[in-house]
């Protein structure tokens, strides 16, 4: 308890970390860290606020939690170990969500800084704008394997969370999915719509089946086989999955052979589909060319080696056949309307997703992977470990003891790495604080953004729930047409209910328009122009512009977009390179709670290109206007440009910590 | 040395490393699990080491130490309760320290650093010695060089630290990523990127050869400009400890302070180490321990698991510039 002992600090320092409140949102790998170092440092008034409970996989670095803790509370065990360190402090924790409107503006008014911990971007986001009309600091951080880092988000002193427009999760073009699988993760996000389309919630954007609609596919041939479809086996079956796989009592060998064998052959009769790619093979239940007494040891052991290896046909098909059984069990248990939520850690859901994504890599002569690989992708799991995130852990406590200093100048975001940078260093502050985004569309003093949309086919209901509260991660928001002052949406549900089904033309929603969104919980209000465009078929069904003045620039890459569409319809279009964009159609490859929080330090690509021209053969592409950045980085502006230009997925470090 | 028998993991084992695994590899989780490690000074800094290497998961961890727990321990030492003030420091320490990881061998060793012989260290594959004198640094150094055992010193004082390693000859395993051209001549370029591991080894110099660096070379001088005067900081630290045969005491700040700033005087030019280096050097402060010490943690995971090029040889974290790099000290250099 360093500040209770005079001559640690400097007087003031002491007598601010004694005096001041601080919240620590997230209880999690990093969270813990930052608790200790908090109490441990003599900071007397703390509160700490987490959702979620403690499971095994997170006792290798959330170091507060023990064996016997797991299934209780995070927050309210880090409480209790913390005190252990040092009884002499107030800690309140919350088992709570942090978007629950018990904490609104004036909650966090009440603290002197908050300190996020947190895994995931609605969160993130949550908090930055919570801190920014609070008009209290807040620090940031993340770490995924051996990277971290810490920034200060101060408001008209540095970037809020959302200045920059971070990467868009990766989407996967439906017809990719549904039809023309190349790499494992395609057929591991098919599988696990499978599981949803069987034993889980209906969801109209994760259907399984051969996409007849597929412009690609698009001639006699698909014709052909839209025909057949119909005539051989009626609509009705297609109409729902589930209902099927009822009435067939989820017989493993009827499942099998409808998804690999039928389903296939349907999509080798859209032969246009394999003009220039490997038709697939389409397999039976049964049919395989192995020796059936190798398979015991996958089906009997568990844990580590039927984790590691890799499965034969003849134990995918087993798995699968053993793992529906169990999951029909699961379903019959529960009410009529009830549904299973697939989840990484149940292992009848994970085994039926390894079964199904291998059975489908097969049929599309893609290599298969071990169920311990197909579960960090399914899963989206972030490595962790404690190193990171005690040294980044550090580093936020480091800089709250800057900015209760008023040091802000000294508050530059810090980045911790595997390797040393050119410079030799590891933990490589930034040389200056990136001054806030004057068009930020949050943190502006009049937040304005560009939604361009097909108001033909969006209705007030996806307004709301996919745009403003999936994408823009507001709470409760009210909209209202500008200069004719009607209201669209209204935060008091039955209000405006009756607005929900109607196309926002239908509500004289139209190109050019003006909407006024005012998020009351988050104090946060923000002007929508609207654009209409008109969205073709597997085109983003929205796209938001958050600075005025890309617009035009934006319009010349959708051109470009076009005609390279043209050329490649497999590769999920970027949107423009400068100002927010994002896209929500198609399929999400990655969707489970652990989020991301993308960042790019210009640093680190700087080494990394260096060592890759070193090595000679194959230079990236990116190359060139990386080494741009090797020239001080003196404007942020640059900066960002270069951050956004860089497509390759390696140069981007994900931030994060579950 | 020490036997290695590498076993398989537990499915007990693999469910509770799952995080890392996924990060360095099953292999070397099983390295890990067969390294037996000695931390000796359990201060704050010694705490941050051994929480990061017990939660990784090895096979044994000793605590040497033979001071009493006091009141400024309790600045980072979160092992300790507040109630063993006056106790043996390595054994207050066991229970917390055990409650991370059951599956962790632990020990406590209440003898004197100075009393241990080559018999001693024999029995570990990694030693860490903080909070020693420099001469014991350098005889415990040449012990383990004769032993191929991995050696790294490492202090801090206040939110000021560094880390040493001597790892003789020292192999490793290192990922090289190259970008493969994926996509085909007429789109636009795509590229994949593609792993090589090759093998590689250092030859890392002794503590003892280090010590008769010349920092006030002409080369050196010019290369801290631009990274910063932490050699030197570390050296004027080590001199106060040989001096007074303690580290400055937050009791006798403005004291301490005035002494430091006097072997500053002696040592080098005062415009190269700014006043404000001395403001934070007193006892241990928790941030600052917890990012040196996941770095030295950090480095002795590399080294049992042989994976990734470590750090040579010396490591600084500045407090006042946030920066931890490495700087390579070593006289044929």
């Amino acid at each position: 308890m360093a500040a209770e002992i005079e001559g640690f600090f400097k007087n003031d320092l002491r007598d601010k970390i004694a005096s001041s409140k601080l919240l620590v949102v997230g209880a999690g790998g990093i969270g813990c860290e930052i608790l200790k170092n908090l109490v441990m440092s003599g900071f007397k008034d703390i509160e700490i606020i987490d959702l979620d409970t403690i499971d095994v996989s997170n006792l290798n670095r959330q170091f507060l939690f023990h064996k016997e803790h797991v299934g209780k509370a995070k927050a309210v065990v880090a409480r209790e170990t913390a005190l252990k360190f040092n009884p002499n402090v107030e800690i309140k924790a919350y088992h709570d969500s942090i978007f629950s409107t018990d904490y609104g503006v004036s909650f966090f008014q009440r603290f002197t800084m908050v300190l996020n911990a947190l895994d995931n971007r609605a969160a993130r986001n949550h908090v930055n704008r919570m801190c920014l009309n609070a008009k209290i600091p807040l620090i940031e951080s993340g770490t995924a394997g051996y990277n971290g880092q810490v920034e200060l988000i101060e408001r008209g002193v540095s970037q809020c969370y959302e200045c920059m427009p971070k990467a868009a999760q990766k989407v996967f073009p439906g017809c990719t999915i549904r039809n023309t699988p190349s790499e494992p993760i395609h057929c591991i996000v098919w599988a696990k719509h499978l599981f949803n389309q069987l034993f889980g919630e209906d969801n109209a954007d994760e259907d399984v089946s051969p996409d007849t609609a597929d412009p690609e596919a698009s001639g006699d041939a698909g014709k052909e086989a839209l025909d057949s479809e119909s005539n051989e086996k009626g609509n009705v079956e297609r109409t729902s999955t589930k209902q099927w796989a009822k009435n067939c009592d989820f017989m493993p060998e009827k499942l099998f052979n409808k998804f690999f064998n039928d389903d296939i052959n349907y999509l080798l009769s859209m032969s246009n589909l394999w003009k220039t790619r490997t038709p697939p093979k389409p397999m039976k239940f049964g049919e395989h060319d192995e020796i059936i007494a190798e398979m015991s040891d996958v089906a009997s052991s568990a844990g580590v080696v039927r984790d590691q290896k890799v499965w034969t046909i003849a134990e995918c098909q087993q798995v699968f056949a053993e793992s529906v059984n169990n999951l029909k069990e699961q379903v019959l248990k529960l009410n009529e309307d009830d549904n299973l939520v697939w989840d990484k850690d149940d292992k009848d859901a994970m085994d039926f997703v390894t079964s199904c994504a291998n059975i489908r890599s097969t049929v599309f002569a893609i290599p298969r992977k071990s169920r311990f690989d197909i579960k960090s992708m399914a899963g989206n799991i972030i490595p962790a470990i404690a190193s990171t995130n005690a040294i980044t852990a550090g580093f936020v406590v480091l800089h709250a003891f800057k900015v209760l200093e008023k040091k802000f100048d000294q508050c530059q975001s810090v980045y911790v790495r595997a390797q040393p940078n050119a410079r030799n260093q590891i933990f490589v502050p930034e040389k200056f604080i990136t001054p806030p985004n004057p068009n930020c569309y949050v943190c502006a003093a009049k937040p304005e953004l560009i939604l361009k949309i097909d108001t033909e086919k969006i209705t007030v209901k996806e307004l709301r729930d996919d745009i403003l509260i999936k994408e823009m991660h507001m709470v409760n928001p009210d909209v209202m047409l500008d200069g004719k002052g009607i209201i669209i949406i209204s935060s008091d549900d039955d209000e405006t209910e009756c607005n929900e089904a109607k196309l926002l033309k239908e509500m004289h929603i139209v190109d050019g328009c003006i909407l006024k969104v005012d998020d009351f919980f988050q104090n946060y209000e923000l002007t929508i122009t609207i654009i209409h465009k008109t969205a073709e078929r597997d085109d983003p069904k929205f796209e938001i512009v958050a600075d005025k003045d890309v617009l035009k620039t934006a319009e010349s890459v959708e051109e470009v977009k076009k005609q390279k569409k043209e050329e490649s319809t497999s590769q999920p279009q970027p949107g423009p390179s400068n100002g927010a964009s994002s896209s929500s159609n198609g399929t999400k490859a990655y969707e489970s709670d652990e989020d991301d929080l993308i960042i790019v330090e210009p640093q680190s690509l700087v080494a990394e290109k260096r060592k890759h021209s070193a090595g000679g053969e194959d230079e990236s592409p990116g190359c060139k206007r990386i080494r741009i950045e090797q020239e001080p980085t003196a404007s942020s502006s640059k900066g960002s440009t270069a951050m956004c230009s860089i497509d390759d997925d390696e140069d981007l470090i994900c931030i994060d910590d579950d | 040395m020490v036997e290695n028998v590498i076993h398989e993991l537990t499915a007990e084992e693999a469910e509770l490393y799952d995080r890392q695994i996924r990060l360095w590899g099953l292999e070397n989780q099983k390295k890990l699990r067969n390294s037996k490690i000695l931390i000796a000074g359990l201060n704050g800094l010694g705490a941050e080491i051994a929480k990061n290497i017990i939660l990784a998961g090895l096979k044994s961890v000793t605590f040497l130490d033979s001071a009493k727990v006091s009141k400024l321990d309790f600045a980072s030492q979160f092992f300790i309760p507040t109630t063993e003030e006056g106790k043996n420091r390595a054994e207050a320490c066991l229970l917390r320290a055990q409650a991370l990881n059951p599956m962790v061998e632990l020990t406590a060793d209440t003898g004197d650093l100075k009393d241990k012989d080559e018999e001693f260290f024999k029995k570990f594959n990694v030693v860490v010695i903080t909070e020693a004198s420099i001469a014991e640094q350098t005889r415990i150094d040449n012990i383990c060089r004769e032993h191929n055992i991995k050696f790294f010193a490492a202090d801090m004082w206040g939110m000021f630290g560094f880390s040493f390693a001597d790892l003789q000859e020292h192999e490793f395993a290192e990922d090289i990523i190259k970008h493969k051209v994926i996509s085909k001549p007429h789109e636009k370029v795509k590229t994949e990127p593609v792993t090589h591991t090759t093998k590689r080894s250092l030859k890392f110099p002794s503590l003892e050869s280090t010590l008769s660096f010349d920092f006030k070379s002409q080369y050196f001088t010019k290369r801290m400009k631009k990274t910063g005067p932490a050699y030197i900081v570390m050296k004027i630290l080590q001199k106060f400890r040989e001096d007074e045969n303690r580290d400055p005491l937050p009791a006798h700040r403005d004291e301490d302070i005035k002494k430091l700033l006097a072997i500053r005087d002696s040592m080098s030019d005062a415009n190269l180490i700014p006043d404000i280096y001395f403001e934070h050097v007193f006892g241990q402060i928790s941030p600052s321990s917890a990012i040196l010490g996941g770095s030295v943690a950090q480095e002795v995971i590399k080294t049992v698991s042989q994976k990734d090029a470590p750090h040579y040889n010396y490591f600084f974290f500045d407090p006042q510039t946030a920066c931890g790099f490495i700087e390579r000290i070593d006289t044929a250099y």
